[in-house]
């Protein structure tokens, strides 16, 4: 039996992140949405997620300070985290503070094989702890 | 001794044109509207102010309100050049406020324009969207309560604001425009199939904005404005003494030049009035050529035939030096589609076609290539009377060339308020029948405070160049269009 997984969206745009959460939601992952990285935190400590994707600028608490505050913290720091932006220069994938990018526009299509990437590997790494 | 006044302060949007009208740009600290209705620029022009404040040291904030998504703008945005990507996010900051407002209404919103104000120490706001906020407010009051904390913000923290709206609304009363410092109209409307945009600046508190419509042209440079040309030029004191007083520039053709009594005077302004085909153009072109021989420089500017053929023409009858002139940089051509442009557009590039080529003498050919670039025909003569005083200001010996209708017919109309009455001299050429055939005809019909020839010759166009002949000396009516010899006229005036 597998479970189903959890992933939480981190946009500002509603429009674009109710889009994507339909996409997720077809192919069975329950998903929950955040408009800032400070909402994204209070729900990341009342339950358990398995993937973060989120925006880069955003009020109150953008992108990289969420994937920041993530990665201090000793719950969240293995949660993957997917950036999407649309500025491919704006943090460098060096600084370890994201595991994959998603650069806007994309297609569902390429969005889904970024999930499902990123939970595999995820899970990988989970196993050979 | 009393201070000096201390002047606002002013971020200048660095949109070419809308700075000279906004008197040096937008107050700091000041509320603005932008509206227009959609693909009238209004995105752009607030990203353009956005990326020239981070450029100049400021931050702006973009917040958007039920506008298109972040990624699609900057699609949009990429092929502008004042789109720096490099100055996202650090320095322009661009966020989404419709899940606030939705969620929570006004006051969230309000927060979260707070917060991200002085989260990135923003000295720019744009709040992209201002209807969606106007239709979440249960009431009016509630919404001017949303402005009123929008300006508050920016008297607090010194930030300047841009709302941006879509002004195509039922109610013909906007109490929004009563709050703000100032309300900047965007329109985009067709006239004879062309596209026209304008801004006006319907409101403009501190300033003595340049008032009425201004053309707006959108392109890969992002947005120009463009004064109307009679706002800004021609205003400086006419120089008719020192034309008066001028030496004379000839054309480098002996019975012209003595028609002339040497030329005509320099810093003075002559049009070629004529039909087509009659050699207004060539003469035009004789005037730069003899310019050339003494080292004056010159600007062809015209509309209609291209200069290449122009050029070719002369080569080949004998004006000469044109080619060699160019290649100098002595000589400037500049040349424009009848169609293209606005009328603001083409009297600035010739201005500054003028004044960047350091022009002794201009030769327009086709006066008519503004009229077709008119958005509103009433303007032309202020258009041509501010352009003939800016050429008398700055000196040049201007000559150009305008079109008369008939070919043939009794009434010489001379066309063009505004210009005609700021042109000290006036040439005609046409084609009359003479001896059953057709020959090309040269007057001279004016010539402010100076004498001259006003008898008739004929301008033949020989491989030798342009010559003027003598062979009419026996004829009246000429001009006219008649031709018919004095000897007949008088057998048929006896009684």
């Amino acid at each position: 039996m597998t479970t189903q997984r959890s992933i939480l969206i981190v946009d500002d745009e509603f429009g674009l992140a109710e889009m994507l959460r339909e996409v997720l939601r077809e192919h069975q992952y329950d998903v929950t949405l955040a408009i800032n990285g400070r909402l994204a935190l209070e729900i990341l400590a009342e339950r358990k997620i398995d993937l973060v994707i989120t925006d880069l600028m955003m009020p109150v608490m953008d992108g990289a300070e969420l994937a920041n505050a993530m990665r201090n913290s000793d719950g969240h720091r293995k949660i993957p985290i997917v950036m999407m932006t649309s500025l491919p220069t704006a943090i460098p994938r060096s600084s370890g503070l994201y595991d994959d990018v998603l650069r806007k526009p994309f297609t569902p299509e390429h969005f889904l094989e970024t999930v499902h990437a990123c939970l595999t590997t995820a899970e990988h790494r989970t196993q050979g702890d | 001794m009393a201070d000096k006044p201390t002047l606002p302060r002013r971020h200048p949007t660095g949109i070419p044109g809308l700075d000279l009208i906004l008197e040096g740009g937008l107050l700091a600290s000041g509320v603005y509207i932008v509206q227009g209705p959609p693909g009238a620029g209004k995105t752009i022009l607030a990203n353009q102010a956005c990326f020239h404040h981070a450029a100049n040291g400021g931050r702006a904030l973009y917040v958007t309100l039920l506008a298109e998504s972040h990624s699609r703008m900057f699609g949009h945005l990429r092929r502008m050049a004042f789109f720096d990507e490099r100055a996202i996010p650090d320095r322009v900051y661009y966020i989404g406020g419709y899940s606030a407002l939705e969620s929570e209404g006004l006051d969230a919103l309000v927060r979260v324009i707070r917060g991200a104000v002085q989260k990135q120490k923003a000295t720019l706001l744009v709040v992209d969207g201002l209807v969606s906020a106007q239709e979440s407010s249960p009431t009016s009051r509630e919404f001017k309560k949303f402005l009123h904390e929008v300006q508050t913000l920016g008297d607090m923290t010194g930030c300047t604001v841009l709302l941006l709206t879509n002004a195509e609304r039922s109610s013909g009363f906007f109490p929004e425009h009563t709050m703000v410092d100032g309300v900047l109209h965007l329109t985009d409307e067709l006239s004879e199939l062309r596209p026209l945009r304008h801004i006006r600046i319907l409101k403009l508190r501190g300033s003595a904005p340049v008032r009425g419509l201004h053309s707006v042209r959108i392109s890969d440079r992002g947005l120009e404005v463009r004064p109307r040309i009679e706002t800004i030029v021609g205003k400086g004191p006419l120089a008719e003494g020192r034309v008066a007083a001028g030496p004379k520039l000839g054309f480098g053709l002996p019975e012209l030049d003595r028609m002339l009594r040497g030329g005509v005077r320099s810093g003075s302004i002559t049009m070629l009035l004529g039909s087509s085909g009659s050699g207004k153009t060539l003469l035009g072109m004789q005037f730069l050529s003899e310019g050339l021989k003494h080292h004056q420089r010159g600007v062809y500017f015209g509309f209609f035939e291209h200069p290449d053929a122009v050029l070719a023409k002369c080569q080949r009858i004998g004006i000469g030096g044109l080619k060699e002139g160019v290649e100098r940089g002595d000589l400037l051509i500049v040349w424009h589609r009848p169609v293209e442009g606005v009328i603001d557009e083409l009297g600035e590039s010739l201005l500054n076609a003028v004044i960047a080529n350091r022009a002794d003498r201009l030769f327009i050919d086709g006066m008519e290539g503004f009229e077709r670039a008119a958005d509103f025909p009433e303007r032309i003569s202020h258009v041509y009377s501010a352009i003939a005083q800016e050429l008398e200001r700055i000196g040049v010996t201007t000559l150009y060339t305008t079109e008369t209708r008939e070919l043939f017919g009794r009434e010489i109309e001379v066309p063009m308020t505004g210009l005609s009455a700021a042109t000290q001299n006036i040439m005609l050429l046409r084609h009359v029948e003479h001896h059953a055939a057709m020959r090309r005809v040269m007057a001279i019909l004016k010539v402010r405070d100076d004498d001259y020839d006003a008898r008739m010759r004929e301008l033949q166009i020989t491989d030798d160049g342009l010559r003027l002949v003598d062979t009419f000396t026996s004829e009246s009516s000429i001009v006219s269009g008649g031709g018919v010899s004095n000897d007949a006229r008088a057998k048929t005036t006896e009684p």
